[in-house]
């Protein structure tokens, strides 16, 4: 079997597998926080629709993007191999004709697209009931889908790198909240290139730049120093994070040696 | 014949553990036990042959191309590994229809040789229960399905007999055996010499890491026997009984335990004794109420073995 044709199959059995758990019921149901806090500001905002768009945004950013997606990155990117060997269920993936690095990109696959599935429901439900009044503009389904596109990558970008932590090491939850609600939210203060080390730079740079505001206080203070960098090199980089650090797991993933407890 | 499985000077550490030390051996088609007491190196064994773990020194192959990182190779290869550890949210059909994608098999395919695994060992009426639901019993018959479905030439099991009940063990003990009728290759682990015994008269004994001996059953018997004995004997009158062994050259020790009912013979045949004992019931109406031997296990000949 080629890694491709394997993935797919990697990819087939996970994706109906990961769908079941408990784990995904309980994420699904975060996904739909920003649905009700849309119904109440809706209500409370009835007929402003300036205000309602800034609370859109304020969703987007402060909700989805720095904590739904990190969140959801951080408990499946660092499950991809952790689960198999705390489970002790990676016997059955490695005594198959599967090459190693399928494991990774089928397991990468199947979970990046169930968190886009419950991230783009969340989003698109809470995103039109708070522009309902613009639902006849095209320009508001190019937002849309702009916002969702920016976290798909971010999804792709810090499954990939939380994947690689996963792999190198036992518990790599800990880390990995440091590093997604730590260092992701003090680096990109931080002025000149230093920001550039964060994953969510990129992801913000993505995102139309208002100096001084435009959409709400909370979001001014949000790009608050953010230098962005041009699109299509976000872009790049974005994908080049994710392509890097999912290589780095097939290769650990391919050389190590999982002992289980037993 | 041409060794299907073979191992040269295979060692394996944890660590500082040693858990598989210097063993070198041949595994030809047909049935193989691998006998040893736990943590003697069985699964380590077993893990270097699937390609779990890498070897530390030596190597370890099946058909000559060694197991590590060669996925092509578990194209013919079954495993049943030993812990109880499933994808618990699946029902059985979909344990092993989901694995059988690997190999490439077409859809209607995959359907067709879940179902008949599964039937092969009796889980078709419960193959759409979610396997958490399972009992210890199905959940090790339907790890077993999971080895055999793909209709592998080399089957490793490791402790597949475990948790199962007398019938399901007798079943499966058919099962396997043939597998060995059809020409293929088992190798099967075990620390209970009778749950060996009934499935091959090869075996593999490991101890520490190492292989002690191998050969056929009745060599592993023969050096059951030749290990002294512990028979351990409650009597209402246990002096009365030791004296009637006093001069018995099958005899070795006799000791009298702390509650003054209990004699422990040691002796190298046990057989000869047994005939003493009912000879003492019969003839001087010696009452017995217990008889146990307290190192007949294969701990007990281990110990022998490595202390010889």
């Amino acid at each position: 079997m080629t890694i491709r044709s394997a993935a797919r199959e990697v990819f087939g059995f996970f994706f109906v597998l990961v769908r079941r758990t408990g784990r995904t019921r309980t994420f699904a149901l975060l996904g739909l926080i920003p649905v009700a806090l849309a119904v109440v500001a809706r209500v409370f905002l009835r007929g402003r629709s300036g205000d309602m768009a800034a609370v859109s945004t304020e969703i987007l950013m402060v909700f989805f993007l720095q904590f739904y997606i990190i969140i959801l990155a951080l408990f499946f990117g660092t499950s991809i191999a952790a689960e198999e060997v705390e489970n002790r269920t990676l016997v059955y993936l490695i005594t198959r004709p599967v090459p190693k690095p399928a494991i990774v990109f089928g397991k990468f696959a199947a979970y990046s697209a169930l968190m886009g599935g419950m991230t783009a429901l969340g989003l698109a439900i809470s995103f039109f009931i708070l522009n309902a009044a613009r639902l006849g503009e095209p320009a508001l389904y190019a937002t849309f889908f702009r916002y969702l596109g920016v976290l798909v990558l971010g999804i792709l970008a810090y499954t990939a790198f939380f994947a690689f932590l996963g792999t190198v090491l036992k518990r790599a939850i800990i880390l990995g909240l440091v590093f997604g609600f730590g260092w992701e939210t003090a680096i990109q203060y931080f002025p000149g290139s230093t920001q550039r080390f964060s994953i969510v730079h990129y992801l913000k740079s993505l995102l139309p730049y208002r100096p001084g505001g435009g959409g709400g206080r909370g979001v001014a203070l949000l790009l608050f120093r953010l230098e962005p960098t041009a699109p299509l090199l976000a872009v790049l980089a974005l994908v080049g994070i994710t392509a890097v650090f999912l290589a780095l797991t097939c290769v650990l993933f391919r050389a190590k040696e999982y002992l289980s407890e037993d | 014949m041409t060794a299907v499985i073979s191992a040269v000077n295979l060692s394996k550490w944890y660590g500082n553990v040693l858990g598989l030390n210097d063993v070198s051996l041949e595994i030809e088609a047909g049935i193989t036990g691998l006998l040893g007491p736990n943590g003697a190196g069985k699964s380590t064994f077993m893990k270097l042959a699937t390609g779990q773990l890498k070897p530390n020194i030596g190597t370890v192959a099946i058909h000559g191309r060694r197991t590590w990182n060669a996925p092509d190779l578990f194209r013919t290869v079954g495993f049943c590994p030993e812990p109880d550890a499933f994808y618990e949210d699946v029902t059985g059909f979909e344990f092993v229809a989901g694995l059988l994608r690997f190999y490439g098999f077409p859809k209607k395919e995959i359907g067709e040789r879940a179902a008949r695994a599964l039937d092969i060992v009796d889980l078709s009426k419960d193959r759409d229960r979610l396997i958490r639901g399972y009992s210890r019993g199905m959940r090790q018959r339907v790890k077993f399905a999971q080895a055999i479905a793909h209709d592998p030439e080399v089957l490793i099991l490791d402790e597949p007999l475990s948790g199962l009940d007398p019938l399901g063990k007798r079943k499966l003990i058919k099962l396997i055996k043939g597998f060995k009728d059809e020409g293929r290759t088992v190798l099967v682990s075990s620390h209970v010499l009778p749950e060996i015994e009934a499935l091959t008269s090869q075996v593999v004994l490991v101890h520490q890491g190492k292989v002690l001996a191998q050969g056929d059953v009745p060599y592993i018997r023969d050096l059951i026997e030749a290990h002294p004995h512990m028979i351990s004997v409650r009597s209402s009158d246990p002096r009365r009984l030791a004296a009637r062994f006093v001069g018995d050259p099958a005899v070795l020790k006799m000791t009298f335990g702390a509650d003054g009912r209990t004699l422990v013979v040691e002796t190298r045949n046990r057989d000869h004794l047994f005939g003493g004992l009912t000879a003492a019931v019969l003839e001087a109406g010696i009452e017995v109420e217990e008889i146990s031997s307290p190192d007949d296990n294969l701990q007990a000949v281990f110990e022998y073995l490595v202390g010889k």
